[in-house]
């Protein structure tokens, strides 16, 4: 979007509180200043921490697009000054828990603002929805989880020009709900958690252009026919119906019922046009039929995960897998068997999730016949990596090597497999792959070798794995390396991994003797003491909880005898376990 | 350098920059003013004038369309910009889509 040289500016510009200083006086060019490049020197400014309310005084004719949020220093302060921005458009301070009713007082009867999100704002009650509703040209509001009542919401019909309202999380009633019926230009309406009910459902039929409902999590159990609605989500309702009535059915194009109790079978319960429906999950649901599948010709999206989809139903996933780009059947009964009746069906599929079902090596084979494939999740499953042959003479053949032939495959996660050092062998040769996670202790030293030929690896999950100070030593990470998480490799010594961060600071590594907040870098430049306090007090809760629960299950795993001989094997400097509820987490 | 690899920038405050065509159409805007079939003044001419780019700006964008070609050539040096021009600078470089 913005030039090279935009772009060098606007760093230049970031660059300290000093370079602020010398631009901050030039008030005949702040005013001239393009809103697309106040607006993004501002989000600059934000992520560097230079930014402080007075100074947000420079830009009062210029910005259009304010994004706060989950600044935990926004408050009053901040607002007055966003207040006399004369040409604002679209604020956002979700997740500012500072901001309170009278905070939103400086924005009261603004003239340009369409947008509005206060999210989770849990000290803005009814009283600053008596600010908000000044504000006539608000199209877009969002409110969910703040500290407002159903009364509160009833307020909200004088804001005629709102399309998009967000109510997820507030105890809106029947009664609320009707009152916003004048709301008609409404097209996004988001209910999920609030106190609807089947009578109030019906109030629905008075928004015509609503293209998009949320009722999760209501009492909400029979939807009448709203023939405008694009997207519905109906997750963890009770379903006896869905869009049933006169007119056209509903040409959906996408729907969530996950964790939804159905009345019924499918077929018999939703009444929609299928044939256009491009996202549908019904995860966690009590269906038990999947006969409605095969209609659902332009599926791109299918969670099916804890669902009671078997080998026996996957003829009917098969039959629609043309344009299936995402499928998801992880904690189901699908099998081996399952992943052969889809190969060959899916030639776009890129992401298959199969985690914890009872696939095994067998599966891998038909898994290298879906071309597209990017992403591969075999979590949790039975997969060992090798296949052994008929012939008991033959070596046994390595299974992972199969999915060579698949050119896109970024994402491997084999954790919890049966999966061997010896078998990564068949892995080194992946090009394209920039995120494997495995998690095995029966991982060691071996497989840190194999990877470290992976050409595009940017992040390596290699938990519970018996590594040593030498193996990481040794190991010669691949330069697109970024992340590592080592969490469970209990063997390691803080000193090894403290090396291992300093001779490779491009890599973020996690471990328990990695503090969560690492160095920082312009601690000294902040401009909020107050920021700078919390992070450290952060800092000294980490030192008082020192042991993640898994790591004393490392230990458990072991006995003392085993736990002295891998001491010795693996190095004098090593530091026990135990000792690291001692240990300072300031590792600069 | 030939005339007719040149092009002529002049500031807001008449100072001339005489640069080679390949530099400046590092710049976007120069580029289709210059290239442009409609027979633009400025194609017939080699000159381009930009009475809301100060002297001390077009200067240092002229430095940039150096640096830049030199940076897409492989030479990986810092341009630096110094934090008073950012403002400027910024909005000459937004018209100027460089």
């Amino acid at each position: 979007m913005e030039s090279q040289l935009v772009r060098l500016c606007i760093e230049a510009a970031c660059q300290s509180r000093e370079s602020v200083e010398k631009w901050r006086r030039q008030r005949r060019s702040l005013e001239r200043l393009p809103s697309p490049l106040a607006d993004a020197l501002l989000r600059c400014l934000l992520s560097r921490r230079l930014l402080f309310p007075s100074l947000l005084e420079v830009f009062k004719r210029s910005v259009e697009k304010v994004d706060l949020r989950g600044e935990h220093s926004v408050d009053g302060e901040w607002m007055a000054y966003i207040g006399a921005f004369r040409y604002l458009r679209s604020l956002n301070i979700a997740d500012c828990h500072r901001i309170s009713s009278s905070a939103l007082w400086s924005i009261a009867g603004m003239t340009t603002l369409q947008e509005l999100d206060i999210s989770r704002c849990m000290k803005v009650n009814d009283a600053g929805i008596r600010h908000i509703v000044t504000i006539s040209t608000l199209e877009k509001l969002c409110i969910s989880e703040t500290g407002l009542s159903a009364d509160g919401v009833t307020l909200l019909s004088s804001l005629r020009n709102l399309s998009v309202l967000d109510l997820g999380g507030l105890p809106v009633t029947d009664k609320a709900l009707s009152s916003l019926r004048v709301l008609t230009k409404l097209q996004y309406l988001d209910l999920w958690g609030s106190k609807i009910s089947d009578k109030g459902a019906s109030i629905f039929l008075d928004f015509p252009k609503l293209s998009f409902l949320n009722v999760a999590w209501t009492d909400v159990r029979k939807l009448p026919n709203l023939s405008s609605l694009e997207c519905l989500n109906m997750s963890n309702c009770t379903i006896a119906s869905i869009l049933e009535g006169d007119g056209a059915k509903a040409t959906l194009r996408k729907l969530l019922v996950s964790g939804a109790a159905l009345l019924g079978d499918a077929e018999t319960l939703i009444f929609i046009e299928t044939s256009l429906l491009t996202y549908l999950d019904i995860s966690n649901s009590s269906l038990h039929r999947f006969g409605f599948l095969p209609c659902m010709k332009a599926l791109e999206y299918l969670d099916l995960s804890s669902s009671m989809i078997g080998d026996d139903s996957v003829e009917e996933i098969a039959c629609i897998g043309a344009n299936l780009r995402y499928l998801n059947l992880s904690k189901t009964r699908i099998g081996s068997t399952g992943v052969e009746i889809l190969a060959g069906h899916v030639p776009n599929l890129e992401i298959l999730l199969l985690s914890h079902t009872s696939v095994d090596d067998a599966a891998i084979s038909y898994i290298s016949m879906m071309p597209s494939l990017k992403d591969i999740d075999l979590s949790n499953t039975h997969i060992k990596g090798i296949v052994h042959q008929v012939d008991p003479e033959m070596d046994p053949a390595l299974s992972l090597t199969s999915l060579q032939c698949l050119m896109g495959l970024e994402r491997l996660n084999l954790e919890q497999t049966l999966v061997r050092d010896s078998v990564l062998y068949s892995i080194c040769s992946f090009k394209e792959l920039t995120h494997l996670s495995l998690r095995s202790d029966s991982l060691t030293d071996m497989s840190l070798y194999y990877l470290s030929s992976l050409p595009k690896l940017r992040n390596l999950s290699l938990k519970d794995a018996v590594l040593t100070n030498q193996g990481l030593d040794s190991f010669k990470p691949p330069t697109t390396l970024r992340m590592m998480d080592l969490r469970g490799c209990w063997l390691l010594p803080k000193d090894a991994i403290v090396t291992f961060c300093r001779s490779h600071p491009q890599i973020e590594v996690t471990h328990e003797y990695v503090p969560l907040f690492p160095s920082d870098h312009i601690g000294s430049k902040r401009p909020y003491p107050s920021r700078l306090t919390l992070k450290t007090s952060r800092v000294n809760e980490v030192g008082k909880v020192p042991i993640s629960p898994f790591f004393i299950d490392q230990r458990l795993k072991y006995s003392r005898e085993e736990l002295l001989a891998l001491q010795n094997w693996s190095s004098v400097s090593f530091d026990a376990p135990h000792d690291s509820d001692i240990l300072a987490p300031n590792m600069q | 350098m030939r005339k007719e690899d040149t092009v002529k920038l002049i500031s807001a405050e008449g100072f001339e920059f005489v640069v080679h065509k390949d530099a400046a159409m590092v710049s976007q805007t120069i580029r289709n003013m210059l290239t442009s079939p409609g027979g633009f003044a400025e194609t017939q001419h080699g000159e381009v004038t930009f009475p809301e780019i100060s002297t001390t700006i077009l200067e240092k964008i002229c430095k940039y369309f150096y640096w830049n070609l030199q940076f897409a050539s492989g030479k990986e040096t810092e341009f630096q910009i110094e934090p008073e021009l950012t403002l400027e600078l910024m909005m000459a470089a937004n018209y100027l889509h460089t």
